[in-house]
């Protein structure tokens, strides 16, 4: 009697590894072998590991349930009014955005470096990138990046192949998170940024100060967002560029905004950059994100990441390709304008479908709903002793600043927390020796946002507010 | 086996409806001052759902995916992504999580992102790990600012400025060197592997760090590996682990037993998250001891039974995108971990390098094989001989997607000839190797004609890069406002060969 053979691989196969009786043992076979471990002879013995400790494999039900067991320990903010925004947007996608993105031939694709089998997902890029062009006025767009601080970061790098100087100018309200990006790309070619104080009553940039730090010279680039990290409008954002003169200017600036404002193309951008994600891609805890990038065509050849265009199979017929490849890693190697290679495509892909099924005028009529649910809530506010909001008197669409004269943001949100509401985010930069002068709160309105919604917060800050005079 | 892809002839989606040059400004936003408005609406189509989905689903037809074919890029590890994954991450309780909420709302997130960071450290031998990166050459490049700040701490940041790689090493390697602010500089190959003595002669007080990825793009593994440790450590460098290759060797040695002092790695290669047409993917920085201190912030850190974000990490560079990393992704590994387990990731090593193997055996009496022929997860093939027939790789490369499976990686490692680099994964059947090899070797026989002639079962016919590069059109704009370029003259484009 012999008992069964020892698997030659381990005794439990992994559920996606095919385990047809006799395959692994087929396939040494074929190669002369009788053991696995033959084909690892040419890992040294010292540097073998025993055990890690990961614990058993689980069936797909045992792997659902622990997701799911975690899972359960969020609160989603689907749960509470919420009123969280910023660069990352927890708006409604429809349904049918997400059954194309669902589409597996799309998904468990490899970028298309084989245009022939691939002309779906770069026909997509290539309409993503001309819908960036559309919306920012701007001449040539690439198939993204990772996500809005690093495409900040990208066209920082580019303003410096286009500009001599050492400093890059930013606004001292860009959002922590940016700064701390941007400071990080500017670290290896040995650049500096250089931050621009805010007017104290409409929260724009100082365009005084943006003139002395021309004057004082090196500068090689600067940003300036919109909305700004105030959730705001700068109204003196169509100057910037005269100020600037040859020195080129960035804009940060978010998609569905510019469905309702001027493209920054036309008042003088040289690169604009944005995070997509709010078109219809779900935040999932921050990532993944989209990186929109777009520069005028002069910078086209200095500038980073993949780009499709448009060319002609050997039939003369429409076709797409991935272009200007000799700017980029796999070609060019320490002399590429960027190490970028895995991208955004797939999120790229949503951010077209988005736009499309929520059409042209249906953006700017969602923005427009979305700012006056914001004024609704904003003059709400300001009516709360000690609540100043919104706290910049500057134009805003679907997100404005509050202002507590009293307490800590992170005490208000908490207590706006146990009253089911999501009230923003704190804008402090919460890293170590970083000046913390005021206790500020960024609030955006989102489809979910209702009356009923805009009246929990106004009673729970009331509360919020009342609870502090009285510990105070 | 008889293949044609779907042919749509599906125009650009603006072609769908008509599109008014100058569509009509939107309603005014109260509050928006006359000078920031948009004076004419976003030239874009005005579609019906059916017409988009329709669109759409059209173009997904003209497009391979794992799930349609297999797909063996060298260095790529396409395995197949579990559909469970999809599932879990589309709760809500994943999907509908705003970075920004509350600690106290998101415990069962930040205990995920916990047990996959010090899962993925035990993984790699390392300290600590962070789910920062969005893409493993956003985690070289921040591996390589860590690198920057230790060094300058020594005080020695002005001093080693040159950063080594081997001649097979990725693109992302060199171009992230040089992003760091670092000079990349190449060190020949010997037989495929690091030539130790060449090693050892560049190695000096200049040099930052070294950057392997072991296996390496030869598809071998780098036996030498420990006395390269003690070669770059003597020297004062530091040693950098490109995890793109980490499928062959899971559970079996770790960048951190072999030596290296920081690593990034792939989620979407070895732990099965989708490629999604190029991206999104997910990148992990992994540190030993010396070099965890200068991990991103936010860390998350567990006190009692709960998890909190410590942004109090004074080495730390700071951030390096927004939010904590692609935790869409990261779920999806979570569950591809939880599923296998230590013996299935094991598993998963040892299967790939037996594809790997079985196929370069079957294949070899097609092309040579340049080096020893003992190769881990992937393998490398020249087709410099299929030159005596006027025949080029890319053609061969053409002719196979004529089969309905996907292209190896062609024409990298380029101190290969011709060369193509395969890689076929765990989850690939014999039965489906088999397939392959077979769809090889007729392709391989197919005549010169037929070759150049490939493909002609897809959605178009060869594709004319030439012509993309030498007039860009890049966009509808371009389109409509740029002039055409002239009409092909109807001979078969020269197609540049296509890079990994």
């Amino acid at each position: 009697m012999v008992g069964p053979a020892r698997a030659p691989l381990g005794d439990t196969v992994p559920r996606w590894i095919s385990d047809e009786p006799g395959e692994e043992e087929g396939l040494l076979r074929a190669l002369g072998l009788t053991e696995v471990d033959e084909l690892f002879s040419d890992i040294p013995r010292k540097a073998r590991i025993g055990r890690l400790g990961l614990g058993a494999g689980r069936e797909e039900a045992e792997v659902v349930a622990e997701i799911d067991r975690l899972l359960e320990r969020n609160r989603p903010y689907s749960k509470f009014a919420n009123f969280l925004g910023g660069r990352i947007a927890p708006r409604f996608s429809p349904a049918a955005l997400d059954a194309i993105l669902s589409r597996s031939e799309f998904y468990t694709a490899y970028t298309p470096y084989q245009p022939e089998a691939s002309q779906g997902m770069l026909q997509a890029l290539f309409e993503f990138q001309s819908l960036w062009v559309e919306l920012t006025g701007l001449d040539v767009a690439n198939a993204s990046l990772y996500d809005g601080a690093t495409a900040a970061g990208e066209a920082l790098l580019l303003c410096r192949r286009i500009h001599e100087g050492r400093r890059f100018l930013i606004p001292a309200s860009l959002p922590w998170e940016e700064k701390s990006v941007l400071e990080n790309y500017a670290t290896g070619p040995g650049l500096t940024v250089q931050e621009i104080p805010w007017d104290s009553s409409t929260g724009s940039l100082d365009l005084d100060a943006v003139d002395r730090a021309v004057q004082s010279g090196d500068v090689f680039g600067m940003l300036a967002d919109l909305p700004n990290g105030f959730g705001h409008l700068d109204e003196g954002l169509p100057d910037l560029k005269s100020r600037l003169g040859t020195i080129p200017l960035v804009v940060a600036a978010d998609p569905l905004a510019l469905s309702v404002l001027e493209p920054p193309g036309e008042f003088g951008a040289d690169i604009v950059v944005g995070e997509g994600q709010g078109f219809g891609i779900p935040p999932s805890y921050g990532g993944p994100l989209l990186g929109l990038f777009a520069c005028r065509r002069e910078h086209l050849r200095a500038s980073p990441g993949r780009i499709v265009g448009a060319t002609v199979d050997a039939a003369g017929r429409p076709a797409y390709a991935l272009t200007l490849t000799t700017r980029e890693q796999h070609i060019r190697r320490s002399r590429a304008t960027s190490n970028i290679c895995t991208n955004q495509s797939l999120v790229a892909l949503g951010f077209v479908v988005y736009a499309t099924l929520v059409g042209p005028r249906g953006l700017a009529d969602l923005e427009r709903r979305l700012s006056e649910k914001a004024r609704t809530l904003a003059s709400g506010l300001g009516g709360i002793e000690g609540v100043s909001a919104p706290r910049f008197n500057a134009p805003y669409l679907h997100e404005f600043t509050v202002e507590l004269r009293r307490g800590s943001a992170l005490e208000f949100l908490d207590r706006l927390r146990r009253r089911k509401v999501l009230g923003g985010h704190a804008l402090a930069d919460p890293r170590p020796g970083r000046p913390h002068d005021a206790e500020r709160i960024l609030v955006a309105a989102t489809e979910a946002v209702d009356d009923t919604a805009i009246q929990r917060y106004l009673r729970s800050a009331r509360a919020a507010i009342e609870a502090v005079g009285v510990s105070a | 086996m008889s293949f044609r892809q779907a042919r749509w002839d599906e125009p650009p989606i603006w072609e769908l409806a008509s599109v008014p040059e100058s569509p009509a400004a939107p309603p005014p936003v109260p509050g928006v001052p006359e000078r920031l408005r948009r004076k004419r609406g976003v030239r874009w189509p005005e579609l019906s759902e059916l017409e988009v989905v329709r669109h759409y689903t059209r173009l997904s037809q003209m497009n391979f995916g794992i799930d349609t074919s297999i797909y063996p890029l060298g260095s790529c590890t396409m395995k197949y992504n579990p559909k469970v994954s999809e599932l879990l991450a589309r709760r809500p309780g994943a999907a509908a999580l705003h970075p920004y909420q509350p600690e106290a709302t998101a415990q069962g997130a930040m205990e995920l992102i916990w047990r996959l960071e010090r899962a993925l450290a035990k993984i790699t031998g390392m300290a600590e790990a962070s789910l920062q990166p969005a893409a493993g050459a956003h985690g070289e490049y921040a591996a390589l600012l860590m690198v920057r700040r230790h060094l300058a701490e020594r005080g020695e940041l002005e001093r080693r400025t040159e950063v080594l790689l081997p001649d097979t090493a990725h693109g992302t390697n060199p171009a992230s060197a040089q992003m760091a602010g670092f000079t990349a500089r190449e060190i020949p190959s010997t037989n495929g592997c690091v030539d130790l003595a060449q090693l050892r002669a560049a190695l000096s007080d200049r040099t930052a760090c070294f950057m392997l990825t072991n296996p390496n793009t030869a598809g071998l593994f780098e036996s030498e590996i420990l006395e390269i440790a003690e070669a770059v450590h003597s020297a004062g460098a530091l040693l950098y682990y490109d995890g793109a290759n980490l499928n062959a060797i899971l559970g079996i040695t770790s960048p951190g037993r072999m030596g290296f002092d920081v690593a990034h790695l792939n989620l979407h290669k070895t732990f099965a998250t989708p490629h999604g047409g190029g991206g999104p993917g997910a990148g992990v920085l992994a540190a030993s001891e010396r070099l965890a201190p200068y991990l991103p912030i936010p860390r998350v850190v567990r006190r009692g039974r709960k998890y909190r974000w410590e942004y109090d990490r004074p080495k730390s560079i700071g951030k390096i995108k927004t939010g904590y990393g692609n935790f869409g992704l990261d779920l999806r590994a979570y569950a591809f971990l939880l599923a296998h387990g230590e013996e299935g990731l094991r598993h998963v090593a040892r299967r790939a390098v037996l594809n790997s193997n079985y196929l370069a055996h079957r294949l070899s009496a097609e092309l040579d094989r340049p080096f020893r022929p003992l190769v881990k997860h992937e393998f490398v093939l020249s087709g410099a001989r299929l030159r005596e027939r006027g025949v080029r790789t890319l053609d061969l490369a053409k002719r196979l997607l004529d089969e309905g499976v996907h292209a190896p990686t062609v024409y990298f490692p380029t101190i290969v000839e011709e060369s193509l680099m395969i890689e076929p994964p765990e989850t690939e059947s014999r039965r489906e190797l088999d397939r392959f090899a077979e769809a090889f070797e007729r392709a391989i026989r197919d005549t010169p004609e037929a070759l150049h002639r490939a493909p002609q079962n897809l959605a178009v016919l060869r594709v004319d890069e030439v012509r993309a590069a030498r007039y860009p059109r890049l966009s509808w704009k371009d389109l409509r406002e740029t002039a055409p370029p002239p009409a092909p003259d109807g001979s078969m484009p020269p197609s540049p060969p296509p890079k990994p």
